[in-house]
């Protein structure tokens, strides 16, 4: 046994006799042959996670070695000083830890009166997070304490600035400030001109600073899947559809939803990008998916085209009587259900189409239908149960998400109490209970091909889980704070994931690495959403801005602006041209999507060059106010039709 | 380094470590019985409590957000509370109010929980209160095909504090070059300059009406002053409610204005209540802001205060009622829109009180004269309608000769009555408590008498006079003296009995370019160009009229 593995066995033993848990801890005493404890072994995890806090720096230079600093950014060149000014606030936050870890409470208090106001604004919330802490002991398990400890914060960096702040260093022989970068920044180098203001801005805000080229440079498979031949099943071929809008550019993705897009004619042609169909496996099309990809195929053919000139109309839902219990609300993908979840832990499901819910006849009566006739499946129906809503009962803590399938045989939901629940529409009652999270469970969303779900929770994980398993199939650790919203892309190859800790992360579902880290957003992210050709990601965030990334590369194309609160619902046409983003500021924004990708496909883009970020003034098409109801969720029908849900706030 | 600092809320909130006081924890300490608790030890507690507790209000708001709420309620603190493994706080189930009363004496202030003995008798006993209603599902047209139908589901197309802006801010047009988010229409579209050239071309003002508009418009007026009762009630609540009319206003006001012209001189009581009962309407919908109209108004308004002649037959009709509804009006727009840049409610008293200088003014608008001051509140009472008590009272008993008419002498009874009834409330404060009748008739002449009873009366009732009006009193500091304002030339005009009218120049944009009422010798003649205006004028009858009158008495 290995000195490191048996300290960990003694830092588990010890966390095993803080709980009390003797039985287990005599257990892997046995196990591990560790009877000869030393009885003084007071080994603390956490003290040894932050043990590199041990100074012996005088507490009073760290004033002026900070203002030292900033002095030497701000008489720096500009071009270099924008990228020089990123490395102020990780040392600001690493001086203050430093001064609390060696016990220096009032030097610490005052750097922090001193110099927290004038960083970033968007580091103001965690600053007011660390600057609770003031003790020591307070220190061991905070979490934003341990994550700057265990993590280097990175910053992309030119390499004449770098050598420019070497220098510095080396003249001034400041070694507080030495052993701060030295020990807990990384700098990412690159080659070529220092960024300017804007570029730095638009790429900083995370917790941890920016994202390592190396984080982006996986392949992305983002294309979309090749579609099954539904022509073979449908007896009446609908002609090929919107020629013309295919050609416009036909080199870009910019083809419409997969699942919708009846491209008949030209379908074996597979997107280059696309990833092999047997990467992760897919359930089987059973024949009432493929009845309902036909329908779907057939009203797609009614769809209205968007553009600037021919804006959606749109349906608002309000919810009456509801002042402050609606936590979440869903609509299924041929807008004919939405389910309503509330902070009471029920969830109600409607019927928006004047056709009544209906529930499965009992196990008796089912027997004796014949199962030849060919209306079966109305016979196994019962109308006398039939009403226009339903209501699941068997949560226990406030319902945050939840989410239909295709078919709208299954609903989940996702609760406070830890819990992922899978509901029948057919029987109306609970088929499984899902539980593996440790902490509340915030967003919970099926794959667009069914089977795999993904749910994200408070416990910084997002796990993958399949229908008829009940341990996930894959847990995503990483993220460094609460995992707020969760995505499956086009084509379930990968989950994008949005968090508290002010990042968009990619997921690779067959290996279960990150392969995307997306760093600009200045607030937590509360919605994401792909794009209908699975190339760009939107999200939105409590920083009132929907951010745009482009998959190919991770990079930041463009940056929404207008809101003005949070967003908690995005959603695209269903011929990819707009963009819907609603908020908490009763406002709809519709933005062009398509000039978006026309004016980005002009551009030449690699790992190592970032694009303009473009910003929203350009894309704007309109804004809708409601009157005092905030979106809380919006859902293009099949032929782009733009339903909002929310509940009236009366002042 | 000030650029950094990019969000101005920040620099508000620099509160870095902000801890409980710690007299707040030796408080809390003695209410659970320790007494003497030393300073160190309470400035250890309150260092690890409030580090404690932001903690958990800082889970807590990520349950806010998760809610999609931007407020924190005592939920959000319990389950913050239950994923640190800590018991909830059972009990704080109140989601509109923090659910503490302050406390304070000998020195100290406290917040505590009220906690009230429940009698469970009285529980048992008292019905069950009403269960929350269901939650239900309702769907509108937020937009259609890209334009915002105005409808009351939707926000006033512009806002209204929009419309405040745009009247009182005359620079705020000019500014506003984006047209996209304004209106309901779709966006215009700039035209390219091929060339830029320096010549600024005055964008032409867009006031034309969509044809539901105006259809919408023209039912709104048929049914406003039409004979059906049940389509003028749901005319005037579309008035008073409907959030899109804002474009409409410019119209519907030149239709008021117009009509109380017309109808005036021909003396149809009838409609001019109809009329006034608009102005109510528009004055009530919270959409609107109708202080770019009140030209059209406020003439309309006095017009039906203070004419000579409202009906066709003064000793028998009630236009009484109207003149006070009218002044009710008046009132509530003196209250609404007077800023001190217009000097609204001066200009109003002015133009009332010029009417009781005048010893030629008819009764019948020397009455709404007192009626229109009145309304504006006890300290105007006081100003200008004591010191005229004595010559008013000349008036009046002048009327009482036997030579008089009956319209006169009615006319004098209404008079009386009206300042028996408004000056005595002022007058009980004005006057010290032993009410001699001598005193009365020597200052006060022949309503001497009245105002006494009266006044005694309201000595003995309990106080509960309150200034009728809420309006701030402006008074003017000059004597009155008349200006030539339009509308004080109005009023004088009817001041000296003769049934003339003005040349209005409309000055609001969208009006119909020909609105010149011509100056006729004979009231009974004269030429409108607004067809409408004509059209309703037979439309009444004397039996609506009577009608009309308990209505105007609900309403006032």
């Amino acid at each position: 046994m290995s000195a490191n593995n048996k300290n960990d066995i003694l830092a588990v033993l010890q966390i095993l006799k803080k709980y009390n848990l003797k039985d287990t801890e005599s257990l892997l005493k046995q196990e591990a042959n560790l009877t000869d404890i030393p009885e003084n072994f007071t080994h603390d995890a956490s003290d040894s996670v932050l043990q590199a806090y041990q100074s012996e720096g005088d507490p009073d230079s760290y004033d002026s070695c900070y203002t030292e600093l900033r002095k030497f950014v701000d008489s720096a060149l500009d071009i270099y000083k924008y990228e020089l000014s990123m490395i102020l606030y990780p040392v600001f936050v690493h001086m203050y830890i430093e001064l609390v870890y060696n016990g220096h409470e009032e030097q610490a208090k005052e750097l922090m009166e001193k110099f927290g106001p004038e960083q970033e604004y968007y580091y103001q919330e965690d600053i007011k997070r660390l600057s609770m802490i003031t003790k020591r002991d307070q220190m061991s398990g905070n979490d934003l304490t341990d994550t700057f400890k265990s993590n280097e914060f990175i910053i992309r960096i030119s390499r004449d600035t770098l050598s420019l702040l070497k220098r510095h260093l080396q003249e001034k022989k400041a070694s507080v400030v030495m052993n701060i970068i030295n020990e807990h920044l990384y700098f990412d180098l690159y080659e070529g001109m220092a960024r300017n203001k804007k570029q730095c801005d638009a790429t900083a805000g995370a917790l941890l600073g920016e994202a390592r080229r190396q984080d982006n440079k996986v392949k992305v498979y983002y294309g979309l899947l090749k579609e099954p031949d539904y022509q073979q099943m449908t007896t009446q071929a609908p002609p090929p559809e919107e020629e013309d809008e295919n050609d416009v550019d036909a080199d870009k993705p910019k083809k419409k939803k997969q699942k919708k897009d009846p491209l008949f004619g030209k379908k074996t042609k597979s997107d280059p990008n696309a990833p092999p169909s047997d990467r992760v496996f897919l359930p089987q099309l059973r024949d009432n998916d493929k009845n309902e990809k036909i329908k779907a195929l057939r009203e797609a053919q009614k769809r209205v085209n968007l553009g600037p000139d021919s804006l959606p109309s749109v349906c608002y839902y309000t919810l009456l009587n509801s002042l402050y219990t609606v936590t979440c609300a869903e609509i299924a993908e041929d807008s004919s259900l939405i389910a309503i979840g509330f902070s009471d832990a029920t969830i109600k499901v409607w019927a928006m189409t004047p056709a009544k819910l209906r529930e499965l006849k009992s196990a008796e009566h089912l027997k004796d239908i014949d199962r030849d006739v060919d209306d079966v499946l109305v016979r196994m129906m019962d109308d006398r149960k039939a009403d226009t809503s339903k209501l699941f009962t068997g949560h226990t803590g406030p319902v945050y998400s939840c989410s239909f399938t295709f078919d709208r045989s299954l609903l989940l939901s996702c609760s406070e109490d830890c819990t992922i629940r899978l509901w029948s529409l057919q029987t109306w009652t609970c088929l499984v209970v899902y539980k593996g999270h440790l902490n509340p469970v915030w967003d919970v969303k099926f794959s667009p091909h069914g089977y795999y779900f993904v749910s994200s929770s408070h416990d910084k994980t997002a796990r993958v889980w399949a229908t008829d398993n009940p341990q996930p199939l894959r847990i995503f650790a990483g993220h460094l704070s609460d995992i707020d919203v969760c995505m499956f892309h086009p084509n379930s190859n990968y989950v994008a994931t949005g968090s508290s800790d002010r990042t968009v992360r990619l997921w690779d579902v067959l290996s279960g690495n990150h392969v995307r880290l997306m760093t600009g957003h200045k607030a937590p992210i509360y919605s994401l959403v792909f794009s209908n050709c699975g190339r760009y990601l939107a999200s939105g965030s409590s920083d009132k801005v929907v951010n745009v990334w482009d998959l190919a590369h991770g990079h930041l194309v463009a940056s929404l602006e207008g809101h003005t609160s949070t967003i908690h619902s995005l959603c695209f046409s269903r011929d990819g041209t707009v963009l819907a983003s609603g908020a908490l500021d009763c406002n709809l924004k519709l933005w062009d999507f398509s000039k978006l990708c026309e004016d980005l496909s002009g551009e030449n883009v690699n790992v190592s060059h970032n694009p303009n970020v473009r910003s929203g003034d350009n894309y704007l098409l309109r804004t809708f106010p409601t009157k005092q109801s905030p979106f809380i969720t919006l859902h293009f029908t099949r032929r782009n039709l733009l339903y909002g849900v929310g509940m009236f706030e009366s002042s | 380094m000030e650029d950094k600092i990019k969000n101005p809320e920040i620099q508000n909130s620099q509160h870095f470590g902000t801890n409980l006081s710690l007299e707040s924890i030796k408080i809390i300490a003695e209410s659970i019985g320790i007494g003497n608790l030393s300073d160190a030890a309470a400035k250890e507690l309150s260092d690890d409590i409030s580090f404690k507790l932001k903690q958990i209000i800082q889970d807590g708001q990520k349950f806010m957000h998760h809610a999609k709420r931007s407020r924190l309620s005592a939920s959000d603190v319990d389950s913050s509370l239950k994923i640190r493994n800590l018991e909830p706080q059972y009990g704080f189930i109140s989601k509109e109010f923090i659910p503490f009363r302050f406390a304070s004496g000998g020195g100290r202030e406290l917040y505590f929980t009220e906690e009230k003995e429940i009698d469970l008798n009285d529980l048992m006993t008292t019905t069950a209160p009403k269960a929350p209603l269901e939650v239900t599902l309702r769907s509108h047209w937020l937009c259609v095909d890209g334009i915002q139908p105005t409808i009351p589901e939707n926000p006033p197309p512009l806002a209204k504090d929009a419309q405040i802006q745009d009247s009182v801010n005359p620079v705020k047009k000019l500014e506003k070059t984006d047209l996209k988010d304004t209106s309901g229409k779709p966006a215009i579209k700039a035209h390219k300059l091929k060339t830029f050239e320096t010549v600024h071309i005055k964008q032409l003002a867009q006031h034309e009406l969509s044809v539901e508009q105006q259809y919408y418009y023209k039912e709104i007026t048929e049914a406003c002053v039409g004979a059906d009762e049940g389509r003028r009630a749901e005319a005037l609540q579309s008035l008073s409610c409907d959030p899109g009319i804002h474009e409409m206003l410019p119209r519907m006001c030149t239709f008021i204005a117009e009509g109380v012209k017309v109808n005036v001189v021909q003396n149809n009581l009838a409609i001019l209540i109809y009329l006034m009962r608009m102005v109510r309407a528009l004055l009530d919908n919270p959409a609107l802001y109708l202080e770019k109209y009140l030209h059209e108004l406020i003439p309309s308004v006095s017009t039906c205060i203070v004419s000579k002649q409202l009906c066709q037959r003064p000793e028998v009709d009630n236009h009484w009622a109207l003149r006070d509804f009218a002044a009710k009006l008046m009132a509530q727009i003196c209250k609404n829109f007077n800023t001190s840049t217009n000097n609204l409610q001066t200009r109003v008293t002015r133009l009332f009180s010029t009417a009781l200088q005048n010893d030629k003014v008819p009764l019948s608008s020397l009455y709404g004269a007192i009626e229109g001051l009145s309304e504006l509140g006890h300290e105007v009472i006081k100003v200008f309608i004591i010191p005229r008590l004595k010559f008013i009272s000349e008036r009046v008993c002048n009327m009482q000769a036997a030579d008089i008419s009956n319209t006169e002498r009615n006319a004098a009874g209404h008079i009386r009555a009206l300042l028996a009834k408004v000056c005595a409330p002022v007058l009980k404060t004005m006057r010290p408590a032993p009410d001699v009748l001598e005193d009365y008739k020597r200052d006060f002449g022949f309503l001497g008498p009245a105002l006494h009873q009266s006044v005694m009366k309201a000595r003995q009732t309990p106080n509960t006079a309150q200034p009728t009006s809420s309006a701030s009193i402006s008074v003017p500091s000059v004597t009155p003296r008349i200006t030539t304002t339009p509308i004080q030339r109005q009023i004088s005009q009817t001041q000296q009995g003769q049934q003339k009218f003005y040349v209005t120049k409309a000055s609001s944009p969208s009006t119909t370019p020909a609105n010149i009422v011509k100056i006729q010798q004979n009231p009974k003649i004269f030429i409108q160009s607004t067809p409408k205006a004509v059209s309703f004028v037979n439309a009444s009858n004397q039996s609506l009229q009577e009608h009309e009158l308990d209505d105007l008495s609900h309403l006032a």
